[in-house]
């Protein structure tokens, strides 16, 4: 399966997904159409937990801010990697600076609403 | 356009950071977004308090963008425009205005939902945030419909008002106030 790799605008993060496993979206998020945007990104993240998925995947989100969809369009994210839990070793990542208040309140309310998904915060 | 209420925010010893009146697009949103993000830098602002206005700036000129329509009482075609506002008053507390053109049926959804954020601690808010995130309930082709939980979550006070132009057109103002200085009191 091919890695994935979107470059980053003002408005959209860096999206890089490798098939070996590790995952990464870093930057800003307040796409003009957020679920048309992440659609791609949805869409190969279903088919690389369909066949040949590595052992363990590593997910890495480093996100400065971002609109409300975005937040909407993380949470049915965490909830595809959260159906493909028990198969699956998957870490999560939640990077954020630790001055960022608003980060952090945001990866704490992701690790309550999902439970059976190992989220860490990791500050930089 | 009546701007006689934006006008007064910027007159009461406000000093107005950025303000823009007309068409919007995204790519216009994001130079702006620049712009907020170097006045945050030189100001000094927290990373928490400027990551507020910064959101709350998306959410409104996003929303202004999506949902704006014409003054023409019999078209509800879309019409990307109105008039944001960013200004700090002498106590260093941010205000973002924004105003622009709403259909009746959109009114009518707005509305409830603005009465209802308003009425709500910050707790509270925080769980219907998140329920309503969890449900999709709202969630609809460019949002995920919880834009003005999002906006409450991050301000500290939110005014509206809507102003009848005809049957079926209405100015829609909302101000959003942001105190620089608070502590995280209340959880």
């Amino acid at each position: 399966m091919d890695n994935l790799n979107i470059k980053a605008t003002q408005y959209t993060p860096k999206i890089d997904f490798d098939a070996t496993g590790t995952f990464s979206l870093v930057g800003k998020s307040y796409p003009e159409n957020t679920f048309e945007f992440y659609e791609p990104m949805m869409n190969w993240v279903k088919a690389y937990f369909e066949k040949d998925t590595p052992a363990k995947t590593t997910v890495n989100i480093e996100i400065t801010y971002f609109n409300s969809s975005s937040s909407k369009l993380f949470f049915d994210f965490f909830d595809l990697l959260e159906e493909n839990n028990e198969e699956n070793e998957i870490v999560v990542n939640w990077i954020y600076d630790e001055e960022n208040e608003s980060a952090e309140e945001a990866g704490e309310d992701f690790i309550e609403d999902f439970e059976n998904l190992n989220i860490n915060l990791v500050t930089k | 356009m009546d701007i006689s209420l934006i006008q007064k925010t910027i007159e009461k010893d406000g000093i107005v950071f950025l303000t823009y009146g007309g068409f919007l697009s995204q790519p216009l949103i994001a130079s702006m977004m620049g712009a907020l993000e170097k006045e945050t830098e030189t100001n000094e602002l927290s990373m928490g308090v400027s990551n507020n206005i910064f959101t709350i700036f998306i959410e409104l000129s996003q929303n202004m963008m999506n949902y704006s329509k014409s003054s023409e009482e019999n078209s509800n075609d879309p019409k990307p425009e109105g008039l944001l506002v960013v200004s700090r008053d002498e106590d260093k507390n941010y205000m973002i205005d924004s105003q622009n053109i709403i259909s009746l049926e959109d009114k009518q959804k707005i509305e409830p939902r603005l009465i209802e954020v308003q009425s709500l601690n910050k707790a509270s808010l925080k769980k219907r945030y998140r329920e309503l995130r969890r449900s999709g309930r709202e969630k609809h082709a460019k949002g995920g419909g919880i834009g003005f939980f999002e906006i409450a979550k991050r301000c500290d006070k939110i005014e509206f008002d809507m102003k009848k132009i005809n049957e079926n057109k209405f100015y829609f103002h909302i101000t959003t106030y942001i105190q620089s200085n608070k502590e995280k009191e209340e959880v």
